[in-house]
């Protein structure tokens, strides 16, 4: 680690502030990921900002036809609510089998998805139910939050407050692990809402993605059937050594199938 | 305490006497051993596989506060250091020509060989300023040619490691008879061939490798703390050979170790490097791996690509076998490195099996990768795997059964003793009795049923066995040192190393199980130079074998003196006294003493005959081993493959070992637990891989693959304990690695059993979820 300092904000606009008042600074939320990459002296913040003791970051809302799930909510937190775990199953599931329990009760849902791993689960869940980011600016559609590998819609300082997810008709979430990381090797989540359906593909990827040939054949007949091989192409797969991406394109078709027999039930 | 001492303390499941300390924290190990004033180094490793070293520009580096010291092979040259000398058994090529041993120093001096190699030492105030000082470092690099697979390596016209040898070849070996074999081979009606990779592993113990050097500039002498499996022979080397400075000089101890296998035998360059600082500076210096340099530094395992060819008849009966392997070295000779793919290999082929002849061949290259040492098995593994694996490759091939085909084939316990075509000397056991046994609790009856259940869910359940043949190894003798203290307290040395396997409570087992005494009253001292003589260290299975065998020699050394000093006391002759149950006793009389009452009279001159001297029940023997012992055993396991995407469940598993006298079953439990995880790790997911440019792909747990405690079965666990063996005190024949040496081929050929309807009949490790996938899609495709 490179020296830095460290600040704990009260509030969003004293997180402001203290953002203002940092040559280089960064939010620091469970730390599950960032102080890893601190410890290999991989990034040289002047001041760690830390979002623990901001008011009104963390919780889960229930709504009508959708979840809110503040940004420092744990993934131990949204494993274990029985809102959650009746509305969208396949999201409390996803949030259990993140990491160990040891990264479940530390890692936030916000550290999540703003640092956007191309093999993190939550990225599944945003792009796959279609969720709304929140930011301390504005609101961003998940089909326009996740531009690239390790990249967002965020601007430089820009917060995520919350994520709205709504409430499908029925979800899945299929994840082949990576023996050594556990991170996703690929997944799938599978939800169908209404005449929609919405497919979101982890793991597999530089970065999350949609899988319109899939979503439009489970749109006329939401059924394991319905999803065939070959639907992914297999080129702009990830390639490395536990798997190429031949490989990835064809979990790809199993792991859908599976999801949308799974969101079956 | 009544059948616990009647047993000399053997048969006890005593729980583990450390665990209280390792699991409360209490544990010292590297990184708790701190000293006042001391300073931190760190090294600077070799991003390049093959270059030479133009320059190191060094001055940024010491101009940085806090920085104190920085050695590079400048430094090692001016000095005059010796080599690490490789203490490979096996010295010569077949022709009879000398090993070829390059000049192994602790750091680099001007060439670079393998990305990790040490190319820098920084010594600083703290860890940060030695961080920081490390990217201040300048070196020029001019990149060479590299090469790190062995089969390339030995090819014509492949980068030269070492300008003077040719085809990078350290060593070639053979053993057994190659004229019987062809007659074999020209004999039997089939020929089955198999190409197999031994993957390359490392052993990633929980606790890096460490270490904490002092000087004393009044006495010239040195200290030295380190994370070492083996301190007596390793400070020889260091001292003598490496820093020249005579091995009285060099006091050496390991702390509590969190595991080696095999990682931690060897004799590395940092702890030489800082034992340098400390004289240098005058300060203790203190350097602890972290885990990415770890996987850099740490030497590797296995690694062999070897072709088997096992010759028989018609109806199963083994005549011939025949293998050749290129086992990989690294690029320097580890300690005993060379060893590995040649004798250490050799020995076990065949296995439990009959044949007219065995012939087997090594060519142990150098490539631009870490250095290879032993990793639990060591060599074993690999002869167990080539054999356990062609003979279910031979029966898919010819359409038999694989168990039917082992079962006629064991050698039967008739033919004990024997000396086997590898010329080990088999002196008892029961292969045909362990293999039934296996199969007994395995539950073949029940396996078509669990079959149809895993089908039903799509999946293809397979059963595995195999029947492996090992031998013990490492320093044959070893030294237990019993003292009796004046506070009551019985400190017991021995020159063996544990690094979590129970020392501490078996040792201290067999000593009070022997005398009658308390346990709780044992102090256990290991790996330290001023604690025993001699010490042989960990490796090979020895620790009960000959470290028991030691404890157990010096208690009856210790009963025989207490026989004396009875026999002065009661006015009759030494043979007259018997000693049970911490009892001296004469016979028909009732003259008894404790054991406690001789320890108390062993330092008043007046209790005691002529011929003893106070303190004469303070006694230290060494114990010598003849011959090494025959582990063997079954094993079996049950998988179900999921055929679409190529995962393996290991669903069940069982062992039936023998290892002759089972001293504490709980302790025995626990390494073949803990060798199978190994081995279903090998087996199934861990893999060291090299790029193309000698980089370290799997530098890191987030690409090299551990099993977890939720990829482990259930397993059921069994001795066959009628064969105790006579070749030491004990009757044990050794267990901590033939866990990893029966795991592998069980395991893959299982999944092989699983596949064997889509025509899959071999797959190398690791047995990949994308390598299962691919096999049943080529096999689909082949037809
Ligand atoms: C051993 C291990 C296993 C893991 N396994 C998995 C796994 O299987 N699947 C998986 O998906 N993940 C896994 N993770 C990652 C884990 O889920 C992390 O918790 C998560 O990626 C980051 O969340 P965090 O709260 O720890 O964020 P931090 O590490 O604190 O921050 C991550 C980044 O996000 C930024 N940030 C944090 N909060 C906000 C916010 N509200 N708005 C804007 N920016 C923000 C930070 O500045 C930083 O750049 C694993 C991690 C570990 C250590």
């Amino acid at each position: 680690m490179y020296d830095f300092g460290v600040k704990t904000p009260k509030s969003v606009d004293e997180v402001k502030t203290a953002l203002g008042d940092s040559d280089d600074g960064q939010y620091l939320a469970g730390g599950q990921t960032l102080i890893p990459v601190l410890k290999q002296r991989l990034a040289m913040p002047s001041d760690l900002i830390s979002l623990a003791r901001v008011d009104g970051l963390s919780g889960i809302e229930a709504g009508g036809d959708s979840i809110t799930i503040k940004a420092m909510t744990t993934h131990a937190d949204v494993a274990a609510n029985a809102d959650i775990q009746s509305a969208i199953p396949a999201l409390a599931k996803l949030a259990g089998g993140i990491g160990d329990p040891h990264v479940r009760n530390r890692g936030t849902m916000g550290g999540s998805v703003a640092n956007n791993d191309p093999a993190a689960d939550y990225p599944a869940a945003v792009l796959g139910l279609g969720a709304t980011v929140v930011t301390t600016e504005r609101e961003i559609e998940a089909d326009n939050f996740f531009t690239g590998m390790f990249e967002t819609a965020l601007d430089e300082g820009e917060l995520i407050t919350e994520i709205r997810y709504p409430i499908p008709e029925a979800a899945g979430y299929i994840k082949f692990p990576n023996p050594a990381t556990r991170y996703a090797l690929v997944a799938v989540m599978a939800a169908k809402f209404g005449n929609t359906v919405r497919v979101a593909v982890t793991g597999a990827g530089p970065c999350v993605f949609r899988v319109p040939e899939m979503e439009q054949a489970l749109t006329g007949n939401f059924s394991p059937d319905s999803v065939k091989d070959g639907m992914v192409p297999a080129d702009d797969l990830n390639n490395d050594i536990h798997a190429s991406r031949d490989y990835r394109a064809h979990l790809i078709g199993v792991l859908a199938r599976r999801a949308v027999a799974e969101a079956n039930g | 305490m009544s059948t616990f001492v009647a047993r000399n303390g053997i048969g006890e499941s005593q729980r583990r006497v450390e665990d209280f300390r390792f699991l409360t924290g209490k544990g010292q190990y590297i990184d708790d051993v701190n000293l006042e004033n001391q300073a931190y180094a760190m090294v600077l490793r070799s991003p390049e596989a093959h270059a030479d070293i133009k320059s190191i520009d060094a001055s940024e580096a010491l101009a940085l506060d806090g920085v104190l010291l920085v050695v590079t092979g400048e430094d090692w040259k001016a000095a005059g250091y010796g080599t690490i000398p490789t203490k490979s058994g096996v010295r010569k090529f077949k022709d009879g020509s000398d090993l070829k041993e390059p000049p192994h120093h602790a750091i680099a001096i001007d060439r670079v060989r393998y990305v990790g190699q040490p190319v820098a030492l920084v010594v600083a105030e703290s860890l940060d300023a030695c961080r920081d000082a490390l990217e201040l470092i300048e070196v020029d690099y001019d990149s060479l040619p590299s090469v790190t697979h062995q089969s390339e390596a030995i090819k014509d016209g492949a980068p030269q490691i070492w300008d003077d040898i040719p085809n990078n070849i350290c060593l070639d070996f053979e053993l057994g008879d190659e004229e019987a074999q062809k007659k074999a081979f020209e004999d039997a009606d089939q020929i089955i061939t198999l190409e197999l990779v031994n993957n390359r592993v490392t052993a990633t113990p929980i606790e890096p490798r460490g270490a904490v050097a002092d000087y004393d500039a009044e006495t010239g002498k040195f200290t030295l703390w380190n994370a070492s499996q083996n301190i007596h022979a390793n400070r020889d080397t260091i001292a003598d050979a490496v820093l020249k400075i005579g091995k009285e000089n060099l006091h050496h101890i390991a702390p509590d170790v969190g595991g080696g296998f095999g990682g931690k035998n060897g004799v590395y360059q940092e702890p030489i490097l800082i034992l340098h600082a400390a004289r240098e500076i005058k300060r203790p210096v203190k350097w602890i791996n972290d885990r990415a340099e770890s996987f850099l530094s740490d030497t590797h395992g296995r690694d062999q690509v070897s072709t088997v060819q096992l010759a028989l008849d018609n109806d199963g009966t083994f005549r011939g076998l025949r293998t050749e392997t290129v086992g990989n070295l690294g690029a320097f000779c580890g300690t005993v490195g060379p060893f590995t793919p040649t004798g250490g290999s050799s020995r076990t082929q065949g296995g439990p099996f009959r044949f007219d002849a065995i012939y087997y061949t090594a060519i142990a290259p150098f490539t631009n990768t870490c250095p290879l040492d032993p990793y639990r098995g060591a060599g074993r593994p690999e002869g167990s795997y080539q054999m356990d694996r062609i003979i279910d490759y031979a029966a898919a091939k010819l359409g038999m059964d694989p168990i039917e085909l082992r079962r006629k084939n064991l050698i039967p316990e008739s033919d004990l003793p024997m000396k086997s075509p590898m010329g080990l000397d088999i002196d008892c056991g029961n292969f045909p009795a362990v293999f039934e046994k296996t199969i007994e609790i395995s539950d073949r009856a029940g396996f078509a049923k669990r079959k149809e259940a895993s089908e039903a869910k799509g999946l293809k359940r397979g059963f595995g066995v195999c029947m492996y043949l090992e031998c013990t190894g490492g320093g044959p003798k070893e030294e237990a040192k019993v003292v009796f203290r004046d506070d009551g307290k019985v400190e017991l040395s021995v020159g063996t190393a544990s690094t979590g396997m129970g020392h501490e409570t078996v040792f201290a087992q067999l000593l009070a199980g022997h005398l009658g005494i308390d346990m709780d009253d044992i102090e256990f001292h290991q790996s330290d130079t001023d604690a025993t003589d001699i010490g042989g260290g960990h490796g090979g299975s020895r620790g009960l074998e000959v470290g028991g065998s030691a404890v157990t020699q010096t208690s009856r050394e210790i009963i025989e003196v207490g026989k004396k000093i009875a026999a002065h006391r009661f006015d009759v002759g030494a043979d007259q006294v018997e000693f049970e149950e911490g009892r001296f006793h004469v016979p028909g009389t009732n003259h008894t003493m404790t054991i406690s009452d001789a320890i108390d009279s062993q330092n008043d001159p007046d209790s005691l005959p002529d011929d003893l001297e106070p303190g004469c029940m303070n006694i230290s023997t060494v114990f010598e081993r003849g011959i090494i012992s025959i582990p063997n055993g079954g094993h079996a396991c049950e998988v179900e493959v999921d055929p679409d995407t190529g995962t393996i469940k290991v669903d069940g598993y069982w062992v039936v070992d023998d290892f002759g006298t089972i001293v504490n079953k709980m302790l025995a439990d626990g390494q073949v637990m803990g060798g199978i995880a190994q081995g279903l790790g090998q087996a199934l997911m861990e893999n060291i891989v090299y790029d193309e440019s000698g980089q370290l792909v799997t530098g890191s747990l987030m690409d090299y693959a551990l099993p977890r405690a939720d990829d482990m079965p259930r397993m059921v666990i069994d001795y066959y304990e009628d064969a105790p063996t006579q070749k030491n005190l004990l009757g044990v024949k050794g267990a901590g690695e033939a866990g990893c040496v029966g795991a592998p081929p069980a395991i893959v050929n299982a999944v092989c059993d699983a596949l064997k309807e889509f025509g899959v009949h071999h797959i190398d490790m690791p047995l990949t979820p994308e390598r299962v996938w691919r096999a049943i899609q080529d096999a689909k495709a082949e037809g």
